[in-house]
């Protein structure tokens, strides 16, 4: 059975008996996963290739009803309520949980219009307002010196790495309450990845942060507590350096030492 | 002869062959650009544009009518068409996507697009144009929509589809409704190859004349009304060419020159448009 340490600290997110099916899929992909995410810390999940981590993350802002036939059982609790009913506004939980992709995603307009999007999106129209939040979120994301003087120019003149901390200003620029990291580094060279996992440190302290990564060193590196998942279940989460100094479940530390996966 | 000795020799005739092919095909084409140049410019004049068509001997006479007409005609067919087709790609590629009902449009405009033009004349003829018992601009409006509305679908579909779906849930993630998502980011990481199926379409139907034939039919003077028969420049220039006077024969000329000169400029406005995209 799984080893779930009690978090005693606020908790951002519970996950409480979660199952998820894919559209047309025989079995679901998550099976009766129950997970408490702490507040204002950093959780990383792990575990190999197709074991569910990236399905679970994308069920916290309900990403997955983008495409037909995807069934979610259990409940996502978030600010006492279950966001995995049909009566749920997903456009103000998208607001309040947001998103940072594999790959950067940066739209199509200038580096300004990138960021502002999230606020636009929200009524914002201050034009004043707009520049000192967008400043704000590019110095946040440690990128406003590299682009202050381009703001002008399209966004995909950027490299990866660039795009990738624009991406996260642009999500950090509607002050959302939790930040979903799908494995934000996998894209980018050592230079630029060490840049985001800063980054990702210090946005501790504003939002709780959850972060799928293939790479055990980032888990350890930046996370307070780690998951680790294992064919759709939670086998083990416990504080960082806990696990994967002393893990409690056999197969955490067949994992972390590398007998498979 | 070892082996490697025959793959070339091999090599070498498959080559000669290919580019002698090629040298043929590019041949012609040359040909007929050259034959077009040296009789349209020779044809060209400030009457053709200045003046309407006149009966054979006539010193004044020249292509406006059918300038004004084509533009008309195409002009109306592009101003439907074009939301129209960019509106149903849009629903193929984001509401439709692999529905039933979307891949059966695909399927349709697909045929649709290899459909003799001829026969869409004649279904115009027969909706349109009998029961409103006269040829008509509006009729020939309507025909070439028909056949430019598949090509602006197909390419807006396919070049929606080619926008990364991350870019779409990265804009879903920062709380965007849909029609955003749609008009704000997919639209603009589309607008090239949109912009290129909008001009191919346009250039495509501005050289169709079978259809025309019995829909907007001709008419030798200026007309601006699109109720009645109006003159195309393919028409037009049909009409003229195929005339035994020599001077209708030479505005046949003119109006086939100034016709390719139109489409080439819109293929090549269209193929610019790829290139910027893709650098």
């Amino acid at each position: 059975m799984a080893t779930i340490i009690d978090i005693t600290e606020e908790k951002a997110l519970e996950v409480k008996d979660f199952e998820f099916t894919y559209a047309g899929a025989d079995a679901p992909s998550i099976k009766k996963l129950t997970m408490p995410i702490a507040k204002n810390s950093i959780t990383a999940l792990i575990g190999p290739s197709g074991c569910g981590k990236t399905t679970l993350l994308r069920s916290f802002n309900r990403m997955h009803d983008l495409y037909p036939g995807n069934e979610y059982a259990g409940e996502i609790l978030f600010k006492n309520k279950n966001i995995l009913t049909s009566k749920e506004d997903l456009i103000n939980l998208r607001i309040q949980i947001g998103m940072i992709f594999q790959k950067p995603t940066a739209f199509p307009m200038s580096i300004f219009d990138n960021v502002a999007y999230g606020m636009r999106l929200q009524g914002i129209k201050n034009k004043i307002e707009l520049q000192d939040r967008v400043e704000k979120a590019l110095q946040d994301a440690a990128i406003w010196k590299e682009v202050k003087d381009r703001l002008k120019h399209d966004a995909n003149g950027l490299s990866g790495g660039q795009q990738q901390r624009l991406c996260i200003a642009r999500a950090v620029a509607v002050e959302p309450e939790v930040l979903l990291f799908d494995e934000p580094t996998s894209a980018l060279d050592p230079i630029s990845t060490a840049g985001i996992e800063e980054l990702i440190v210090e946005l501790r302290e504003r939002v709780s942060i959850i972060i799928v990564t293939h790479n055990m060193q980032q888990a350890a590196r930046v996370s307070d507590y780690t998951g680790f998942m294992y064919l759709g279940e939670l086998i083990e989460l416990g504080k960082t350096e806990e696990l994967f100094v002393t893990p409690k479940e056999k197969l955490t530390e067949e994992y972390i030492t590398g007998k498979f996966g | 002869m070892t082996h490697t000795q025959k793959r070339i020799v091999i090599n070498r005739v498959v080559m000669t062959l290919s580019t002698l092919s090629a040298v043929i095909g590019i041949g012609f084409l040359l040909w007929i650009l050259s034959v077009l140049v040296i009789n349209g410019v020779d044809a060209l004049s400030w009457s053709i544009f200045s003046e309407e068509g006149a009966p054979p001997g006539y010193e004044e006479s020249g292509l406006k009518h059918a300038l004004i007409g084509q533009l008309m005609i195409v002009g109306v067919a592009t101003i439907v068409g074009v939301p129209l087709g960019i509106l149903a790609g849009t629903y193929l590629s984001e509401y439709g996507q692999k529905s039933k009902l979307a891949e059966t449009i695909r399927d349709i405009s697909d045929i649709m697009m290899s459909a003799p033009s001829i026969v869409i004349g004649a279904f115009v003829y027969a909706i349109v144009v009998a029961p409103m018992g006269h040829f008509s601009g509006w009729a020939g409006s309507i025909a070439l929509t028909i056949i430019m509305l598949p090509i602006i679908l197909r390419t807006t579909d396919d070049m929606l589809q080619l926008v990364p779906s991350t870019l779409r849930e990265a804009a879903f993630a920062l709380g965007a409704p849909k029609y955003k998502v749609i008009t704000q980011v997919v639209y603009r990481g589309a607008k090239a190859g949109i912009l290129t199926g909008i001009l191919l379409g346009v250039a495509r139907v501005a050289g169709e004349t079978a259809p025309l034939l019995f829909t907007s039919f001709n008419d030798n003077f200026l007309n601006t009304d699109m109720n009645e028969p109006m003159a195309s420049l393919t028409v037009t220039m049909y009409n003229y060419a195929t005339s035994p006077y020599e001077d209708w024969q030479k505005l046949g000329w003119a109006a086939a020159f100034i016709l390719s000169m139109f489409i080439l400029s819109l293929n090549i406005l269209g193929r610019l448009f790829i290139m910027k995209k893709k650098s």
